[in-house]
């Protein structure tokens, strides 16, 4: 199986990202859009990581 | 605030028109292409997804689950962000065989038609409540807004305005092949427009709901339980549930499914959505906090999943409201439209085509078309019927879970698609009976019936889908393991397996043309279409119509199957296929694609990492040296297919490897095809010197063959290696050679000859000189005399032959000394006249006569010989040479200059190198210019050939020598 290694940078990065965050998330304050920065974090990672795999797809 | 009933259609007719309107000019081409397939049109085309149950259902969900609302979006962008793993690949067949749905792809896989039937009738019981519940929100939202108006008609006016719409554009083309961009681009239209909408209704729950944004905050802190809903979202049982049935919903709901790979734009368009997608789930789950706040804060008594809409009646915003319901009613659309086109693909390619196919008489493409416009209508007012039947009790929410709890039961037979080869139909089918008997009594039967609801039930819904997936997967491993599968899924399996690339079988085919293909495939498609057809499959391979090889007619054969399957579905297009273009011969095991397995691979190469790139690396970098040997290198399989024709090889035989590879040893032209077919069939491993004609030259070939083994099995014949040595060049550098030894034994000889000659003469003139002396008759005596002339001159001829012989013998013993140009033109027209060939040359002289030069006047006296000769060679017989000497300055300029046919330019560089020769083999030894060229060095002289000399009839050839003036001076300074 081939895996990207950036696509595995961007599992990894998630799964650390949710375990750190998850009890700032559910700090329950007027601070209700705590996820959203987290998931905003997450799409940019997630562009960083599909920037080369253009290449692979079909035409 | 209440509407009119009319005002509601008409926006909803409005609407629907624009995007009537949108597809229109987008088919038309009014719409640059660039804008139409750009990633942002995909990324928003698939957002599809966002239906109703985003829309509306989630509001209700974060009432009740707090951020696990977030859990939908998540699930699918995760789909989208992991594309490497499961979207791609699937993109990359889908593409490759033409796979328009799940069904065809699960088909595809598991080499059965029953799989795609399964498939179908599945998802068609699972999707319906997904049809039912944009139906409903339509018309429940229309209630609130207008609540006069009849249910029921509000209901039936929809579903006529989407039927209409759906059958206008979804099968307005010929099918199978378009890519429906005007289809996409009212879909992209519609989440742009659902996404505005949801945003503004957002902004102004925020600013017109609560007056501000820390309005909103001050509110929220005095709410401590929508605090604590938030608060104790549970992460790790629903949510994660959630997220999994909104993940598998990529690939295994219809619409999502043929979004994503039949709306594909093209290279990079999924890269973008892997971000992009998620980017618009994150901005469509932004605002449903602040509305359901500020519907709570307004006090809005509709259902809470209705808050988008209630809120601007709550707050007596009209047009709020109404840009709601347009939100809504564009979720709506969008997905029954893309569900139905889909669903109906599905249904004529696994329902209706196996039992009914169009004749060969009919036009197969309008008979398709006529029955997939009735399928959409029927699949819209069944899911009008059905939404009926659920309680109102039920929650939209909930009608949208059974529908994706259906999709999430061919999750295990989708992943084992790409990474389970061992799966086969029959664990699939014993893993989704086993899931469909948990999810149907479980999950759609407490949605039919009013006494069986789901608080009846002991464990929730979540738990019920995470066991039928469970289940599922242990009935899927066990049945497949048990069962074991048949050569025909092995074969599908390597086909679309990441893991392996295995060998393919190598076959041929009984049709040899895309003649006999159109001839074969006429009887079950009629001849116009198979005409149609074969022309389409050669245009996207680029192949020509008069191909035969036998690779080009395997990937032709490929090409028909998966664009029939496109049209009929892969169950039909493979029965097709297999019946009217079946293969001839089966090769043996061991006989494989080596051209396929590497091409799949090269697609694979940016994705290979650690040792699976170093041994990628090596594969390239021992190909390269096959490639790049300056040896022919030709390999043939063990049934004479070509299998490498290397640079050497092309070079050789002008014969380009991309025309040859995949031929049988057959199809080569003469004289190659004798060449190699006599050496293969001699029983000997290397064969010299092997000469043949080509282009009216001799070419001589050393050959070289060994069996290539199969590794790790000694005397297994996977094919043959020939390598073709091109000794052409050698043999005349040889013929050269021996004709130079043989001119040098003449010369020697003739020396000899000449000296042995000498002394007779000396005597002959002796003789003469005594009877002119001796003898007083005048007669006698003239005669004497005319003996002595001629004797003279027999040795000067006798001298100039010994003394051209030892020229060049050795270069210290020349002594420079002041020569006479004309002296030495003089002698070197004596020699050539010797020469037969120089009978009948016009030899022209214009020389000064006092043009002199420091040198070796035998060494000149030869260069000049060489050079008459050459352009005697090159001209007509009977033609003239001209040679001249002139002082020019302090150089002479010695010029001999011919009319013959000049030399070409591709060859100007290369006439003083050492045996280049255009002489036949034996007649020249390519050494003549070589050795002018050398000696007017040594005699510090330089050297020019002009030619073409006469410019406007583009003939003749003169060769300039410029030596140094004879200086007295220096000569005497260097004596």
């Amino acid at each position: 199986m081939y895996i990207p290694r950036s696509i595995l940078m961007l599992l990894v990065i998630i799964y650390l990202l949710f375990l750190l965050t998850v009890d700032w998330i559910n700090a329950a304050d007027e601070l209700w859009y705590r996820p959203f920065v987290v998931a905003f974090i997450v799409v940019l990672v997630a562009r960083w990581a599909h920037r080369d795999q253009e290449t692979d797809e079909p035409e | 605030m209440n509407f009119e009933l009319p005002t509601l259609v008409a926006l909803g007719s409005i609407y629907l028109s624009l995007l009537f309107g949108i597809a229109y000019i987008t088919e038309r081409g009014w719409i640059p292409q660039r804008v139409v397939r750009h990633p942002i049109v995909y990324v928003l085309s698939l957002g599809v997804f966002a239906s109703i149950w985003a829309y509306y259902g989630v509001v209700g969900s974060a009432q009740r689950e707090g951020y696990g609302y977030l859990a939908n979006s998540i699930g699918i962008s995760l789909a989208f962000m992991l594309s490497p793993l499961l979207l791609r690949p699937l993109l990359e067949l889908t593409r490759t065989y033409q796979l328009s749905s799940l069904a065809d792809l699960l088909a595809f896989r598991y080499r059965s038609p029953w799989v795609g039937t399964v498939t179908t009738l599945v998802i068609l019981v699972g999707v319906t409540p997904l049809i039912a519940l944009q139906i409903r929100a339509v018309a429940d939202t229309a209630d609130i807004l207008s609540p006069a108006a009849s249910h029921g008609s509000i209901a039936v006016g929809f579903c006529v305005l989407i039927t209409l719409f759906a059958i206008l554009f979804g099968t307005s083309r010929r099918p199978g092949r378009t890519q429906h961009d005007g289809l996409m681009m009212a879909i992209a239209f519609e989440s742009l427009i659902k996404l505005f909408a949801f945003l503004v209704v957002g902004g102004f729950a925020i600013f017109g709901g609560f007056g501000g944004f820390d309005e909103m905050q001050h509110w929220l802190l005095s709410q401590p339980d929508l605090l604590g809903s938030l608060e104790d979202t549970n992460y790790f049982s629903s949510f994660h549930v959630m997220a999994l049935l909104f993940f598998s919903a990529a690939v295994a709901m219809p619409h999502m499914f043929y979004v994503t790979f039949n709306g594909n734009a093209g290279r990079g368009a999924l890269s973008f959505a892997s971000w992009g997608l998620p980017l618009y789930f994150l901005l469509m789950s932004l605002p449903v906090l602040p509305i359901l706040w500020a519907g709570i804060h307004g006090g809005s008594t509709v259902p809470v999943e209705y808050f988008p809409v209630a809120i601007g009646v709550a707050f007596d915003r009209p047009g709020i409201s109404l840009l709601a319901y347009l939100g809504g009613l564009s979720a709506a659309s969008g997905l029954i439209i893309v569900i139905t086109l889909a669903l109906s693909n599905m249904c004529l390619n696994h329902l209706i085509l196996p039992i009914q196919q169009p004749s060969a008489s009919k036009d197969i493409y309008r008979w398709l078309m006529q029955r997939r416009r009735v399928l959409i209508t029927a699949l819209i007012w069944a899911g009008f019927a059905f939404h009926y039947l659920p309680s109102d009790k039920i929650s939209i929410q909930l009608m949208g879970t059974v529908a994706f709890a259906a999709g999430l039961q061919f999750l295990p037979g989708i992943v084992a698609i790409l990474y389970w080869p061992q799966a086969n139909k029959r664990g699939f089918f014993v893993g989704l009976a086993s899931g469909v008997g948990i999810w149907f009594p479980l999950f759609m039967l407490p949605l039919l019936s009013e006494t069986y609801s789901f608080s009846d039930i002991v464990i929730n819904w979540r738990e019920t889908a995470a066991l039928s997936l469970i289940i599922n997967c242990l009935a899927f491993i066990f049945g497949s393991l048990y069962f074991g599968s048949s050569d025909e899924e092995r074969s599908s399996a390597d086909l679309c397996t990441l893991d392996t690339i295995k060998r393919r079988k190598r076959s041929g085919l009984v049709a040899k043309s895309a003649g006999d293909f159109i001839k074969s495939l006429s009887k079950p498609l009629g001849e116009r279409t198979a005409t149609r057809e074969v022309g389409q499959a050669l245009k996207d391979l680029g192949l020509k119509k008069d191909d035969r090889r036998p690779y080009a007619m395997r990937l032709l054969r490929g090409r028909l199957e998966a664009n029939l399957s496109g049209l009929l579905g892969p169950s039909i297009a493979r029965e097709i296929i297999d019946s009217y273009l079946p293969y001839s011969i089966v090769s043996q095991h061991g006989s494989s694609d080596v051209t396929v397995i590497e091409n799949r691979i090269e697609a694979y190469r940016s994705n290979l990492s650690g040792m699976a790139a170093d041994l990628d690396n090596l594969r390239r970098y021992h190909r390269q040296i096959l490639l790049d040997l300056p040896l022919g290198v030709c390999s043939l399989s063990s049934d004479r297919e070509i299998i490498m024709w290397n640079r050497a090889l092309e070079e050789f035989t002008e014969i380009n490897s991309a025309d040859v590879v995949g031929s049988q040893l057959s199809d080569l032209p003469e004289p190659w095809l004798t060449l190699l077919e006599d050496f293969i069939g001699e029983d000997i491993d290397h064969s010299y010197k092997q000469s043949f004609e080509l282009a009216a030259a001799k070419r001589t070939v050393n050959l070289h063959k060994a069996l290539i083994e199969e590794s790790g099995e000694t005397g297994s014949n996977e094919g043959l290696i020939i390598l073709m040595e091109d000794m052409t060049e050698t043999e005349i550098l040889e013929a050269g050679l021996t004709h130079s030894e043989r001119l040098a034994s003449i010369g020697r000889l003739a020396a000899g000859v000449a000296h042995e000659i000498g002394n007779p003469i000396t005597g002959i003139a002796c003789l003469a000189q005594i009877i002119r002396d001796e003898y007083k008759d005048s007669e006698l005596t003239g005669l004497a005399q005319q003996i002595i002339e001629q004797t003279d001159r027999t040795s000067k001829i006798l001298q100039s032959l010994v003394n051209f012989a030892h020229a060049g013998t050795n270069k210290l013993m020349h002594e420079n000394e002041r020569v006479l140009i004309s002296e030495c033109i003089a002698q070197a027209q004596t020699l050539v006249s010797l020469d037969k060939k120089n009978k009948e040359l016009q030899l022209e002289i214009d020389c000064d006569a006092e043009a002199a030069i420091l040198g070796d006047s035998q060494r000149l006296l030869q260069v000049l010989i060489n050079l008459i000769n050459n352009a005697r060679d090159a001209s007509q017989a009977g033609g003239t040479i001209v040679l001249a000497a002139k002082s020019m300055g302090s150089h002479i300029h010695i010029s001999v200059t011919d009319f013959g046919v000049g030399i070409p330019n591709a060859i100007k560089s290369r006439v003083f190198d050492p045996f280049f020769t255009t002489k036949e083999a034996g007649e020249g030894t390519g050494l003549g210019l070589s050795l002018v060229f050398s000696i007017v060095e040594d005699l510090n002289g330089n050297i020019d050939i002009i030619s073409p000399f006469d410019r406007t009839r583009g003939t003749g050839t003169q060769v300039l020598l410029k030596f140094p003036c004879y200086d007295p001076q220096p000569a005497e300074t260097s004596a």
